[in-house]
Parts: C-alpha cells; structure tokens; sequence
C-alpha cells in the first residue's frame, strides 16, 4: 500500500528494534559465559560462545534485511547499520578470544586480571543494553556513555599492566605464544568495540533530536 | 487562445523546477518516492491554485493595465527570462519576473502604478526573512518540545516521516495558490479569462509541469540539502509552506525559492551551524535585481518591436 509507512504506526521499526535488542541480548550471554567459562576452564562453555555468535549472525542478517525493507527513515538507516555490524564485531572478536582461550593455559601472572577484564566487559555489554534502551525511551544518554567510557579506561589500565607481565615471561613454543598473545590482545579490545558501538547509539540518538 | 501559450509554458516550467522546493529533499532522501511525491504535489498544487489562487492575481494585474497582446508578450518574456537565469545557474523568481514584465508594458502603456510596488518589494524583502524567523521559531519550539517529551526513538521516527510528508503536501498548497497568478494572473486583468478559470488553467500547467518534467531538478535540490537531517528538513518545509501561506493572504505572489532559503539559513543559524554559503547568498541577491529588471527590458524591447512592425 502507497502509505503504509504512515498507517502502520511504526510496527516495522519497532520490530527491528525488538531484534537488535535480542543482538545485544545475545552478546550479554556470551560475554558473561566467557567470563564464567574463563574461570572455570570449561571449554564445553567456550564452544557455546561459538554457536551464540553463529546465531547472532542470523539475528544480524534479520536486522539488515528489516532496515531496508523500509523501517525507519533512509537517512538513519547507514548509522542503524553500523551500530549492528559493530555489535556483530564484538561477538567476532569474543569468538576468536574464545578460541584462543581453549588453546592455552593462563599463567599465574596474568590470572586474575583476565577474569578481571572478561568481567567488566560483561558489565559493559549490559551497560550498552542499557544505554540502548534508553535510546529507544528517547531518554537522556549522557550518564550511560560516561560509565561505559570509564568501565573502557579501567580496562585499558588494566592492559598495560597485563602486557607488562606478559613480557616477563618465558615462551616455549612459538603457537603458544602466538595464542596467548592473540588471547590478550582480543580479551582487552573487546572493550574498544564495545565503546565504538555505545558511540553509535549516541549518533543515532543525536540525529533524531 | 494561443495568447495563453506563453502563460501555459511559463506554469509548465515553474511546475517543473519549483516542485524541488517542496518534496526535493523528501524524495532524495528516499522518505517519499518521486512518483508518490510528484502525484501528492500535482493534487495539491491544483487544490491550492483553486482556493487560494484568485487572492493573488488583482496585485499581478493592477501594477498597470495591459492588452491581450500585451499579456502573452509579458509571460513568454518572464519564461526566458527564469530559462535564461537557470542557464546562468542564479536562482530566480517567477514571482518577481511577471512583476518587472508588467511594469514594462505599463512603461510602454503609460499606466504602470509604481505605488503598488511599494507593498509588492516589502513582501519580497521579507520573503527569505519570513522563511527564517518561521524556521528559527519553529526549530526551537518543537525541538524543545521533543526533548522534553521524551519520545521514543520509533515514534519520533514516525512523527518525522509523517511531518515530511503532510509539510510537503501543505507546501504544494502553498505554491499552487501564491503562485498560479505569475502563471495566468496576467490573463485576468487583460479581461481574456475569469479568476476562477485562471486558476483552473494556471494550476493544470503547474501540475503538468509537475508530472512531466520535474525529477531532474527535484534530484539536483534534494540532493544539495541533503546534510540537513530530518528534523531540519521537516522545519524548512514548513516554513517555507507558512512564509507562501502568509503572503498568499497578502495578496502578493513570493519566490518560493527565496523562502527556502531564508528557512535554511534560519535552521543552520538555530542548529548552531551553517548552512548556506556567501556565495550562495550573493547569487540569490543577484537573482532577487536580475529577474524582475531583465523580465521588465525584455518585455519592454518585445512590446516595442511589436509596435514597430506589427
């Protein structure tokens, strides 16, 4: 129908809306089973982080498909886009740290501030939730950006401090050094992803006054 | 009849070029269609140039009394006029056009009323002017208005699309009822046709000019203000719309054109940004000298050259 965009009282968008919230839903999961699965050392968890991030795929793929069917203006849609892809970034990048975490022990040194880290960006991802539903009330996002620039700074921090101990200790095997450092390097970036996503949902809401 | 040639093209080509005021931006942002869009401005232009049309053709005749003869000879100059000027690429005003070419065959006639321009340059003075104070008033209330609401981010979306379209349908209304008198409004003080039928005549050619020939230009403007995002496209709508709407009551036929960009120099000036350059602004000055002395000399020289030979 020539106005059913106008009549249908916004059902499209607020279908798509429903799915990107079930995404970040979705990377809540799998940033807290990381985060119990690292401690633990259960790979069986770890494998499951795998089959969330392929069903986040379908979610993803399902969002896209929603947007250019029609919901919401075309002039939003390119920064609705990439905040998904974004979020989709963060699961490829919990899937390979996953990976790697399944490929190696942690050594002492380094223990404690990896659960540290996998914590906080299970807190970062509710706190992204969060800020997203906000964004949907039309409500002010300023206090949930600022906690979630500030869970990234601490994890930064953190980074420095968990290279530092890396540095200091004996390698054997070549893979294995590969892993761990692929391990670290993908443990603490998770946090970088997450903020480029919140800085998304900022735009978003911006755009829309 | 044929005298209402020049009258018939000049509505086709304003349809053609003026109907990217209205739903250019809409359209090139993909909010409406071009079909949906040239379809709702055609119905609208028509419906405007029907109800509201009439109000503004005694101004465009009682600058001075003219002939049949000189009726067409004043529309077709105004037609190459606005043709020339496109060409040149400066912005200019069919409104402002017929009014120079009336007072030219009043100057051949002798019966061109220079006190009845007095009104007519005030309102062009506070066209863009218009355009701005509606555009930064309306900006602040209603962006006030949706931050304190605290309205959903689908609703708002919903409330955009919808405002787009109903400020662009209020747009097309404005434009077929301020500017069917350039189109026809010669016609009626020359005695060759009723208002009413004026308006019919005028508001069909607009519309044509509309369905036939408008996607090229509607694409170009769209396209050019397409940084404004859409909150600021739906305020300079409106604006513009209120600004025709204002001096449709008036009696006096505006550019639409001038309007448009006065709301947004006034959406740019309230976002804190800017959005219209000075070069911009110069050549819609010289548009705003240009249109009415060149459509008045042309028509002048045609009128003279008529009498010579004819």
């Amino acid at each position: 129908m020539l106005f059913s965009k106008y009549f249908s009282r916004g059902k499209k968008e607020e279908k798509v809306l429903e799915k990107i919230r079930s995404h970040i839903e979705l990377l809540c999961k799998a940033c807290e089973l990381f985060s119990t699965a690292l401690q633990s050392e259960d790979t069986g968890s770890m494998r499951a982080i795998i089959d969330l991030e392929r069903e986040a795929d379908g979610v993803k793929r399902k969002i896209i498909s929603g947007i250019y069917e029609g919901a919401f203006l075309p002039y939003l849609r390119p920064d609705l886009c990439r905040f998904v892809e974004t979020v989709d970034d963060i699961f490829d990048m919990l899937e390979d740290t996953a990976f790697n975490a399944m490929s190696i022990y942690l050594p002492h040194s380094i223990r404690e501030e990896s659960f540290r880290v996998a914590f906080l960006n299970s807190r970062m991802c509710e706190m992204l939730l969060i800020t997203f539903d906000a964004m949907v009330e039309g409500e002010d996002l300023r206090e949930r950006v600022l906690a979630i620039r500030i869970y990234e700074k601490k994890i930064d921090d953190m980074k420095f401090g968990i290279l530092c101990d890396l540095r200091e200790l004996a390698i054997d095997s070549y893979w294995y050094g590969k892993a761990l450092s692929d391990f670290v390097t993908g443990l603490t970036s998770i946090s970088d992803i997450i903020e480029d996503a919140c800085d998304h949902l900022q735009i978003i809401h911006l755009s829309m006054r | 009849m044929w005298k209402l040639s020049s009258g018939v093209f000049m509505g086709w080509s304003l349809g053609a070029n003026d109907s990217a005021n209205i739903f250019g931006t809409a359209v090139a942002t993909g909010v409406v269609k071009y079909g949906v869009a040239i379809a709702l401005t055609a119905v609208f232009v028509m419906l405007g140039a029907n109800l509201e049309g009439p109000k503004c053709m005694a101004t465009v005749g009682g600058v001075s009394r003219l002939t049949q003869m000189a009726a067409f000879w004043c529309t077709l100059a105004t037609a190459i006029t606005i043709a020339l000027l496109t060409y040149l690429a400066i912005p200019a005003s069919t409104s402002q056009g017929i009014i120079g070419a009336v007072i030219g065959a009043g100057i051949i006639s002798g019966t061109a009323d220079f006190s009845k321009l007095y009104k007519i340059v005030v309102c062009w003075l506070f066209t863009p002017v218009a355009g701005y104070v509606f555009s930064l008033f309306l900006y602040r209330l209603l962006g006030h208005l949706m931050k304190t609401a605290k309205i959903g981010i689908a609703r708002k979306n919903l409330f955009l699309a919808t405002g787009l379209l109903i400020s662009g349908c209020y747009g097309a209304y404005t434009l077929g009822g301020n500017n069917v008198a350039n189109v026809t409004g010669v016609y009626v003080s020359s005695g060759m046709l009723s208002a009413r039928l004026a308006a019919l005549i005028g508001g069909l050619s607009i519309a044509a000019g509309v369905l036939t020939y408008s996607r090229k230009v509607m694409m170009t403007v769209g396209k050019g203000i397409v940084p404004l995002d859409p909150f600021s496209a739906f305020i300079t709508m409106l604006s513009e719309a209120l600004t025709l709407h204002v001096f449709t009551q008036l009696g006096v036929p505006v550019s639409s054109s001038q309007a448009i960009v006065g709301a947004v120099v006034g959406v740019g000036y309230a976002g804190d940004s800017r959005t219209v350059s000075k070069k911009m602004l110069v050549k819609v000055g010289l548009g705003w000298l240009a249109t009415p002395l060149l459509a008045g000399i042309l028509t002048y020289l045609l009128l003279k050259l008529t009498v010579v030979f004819l």
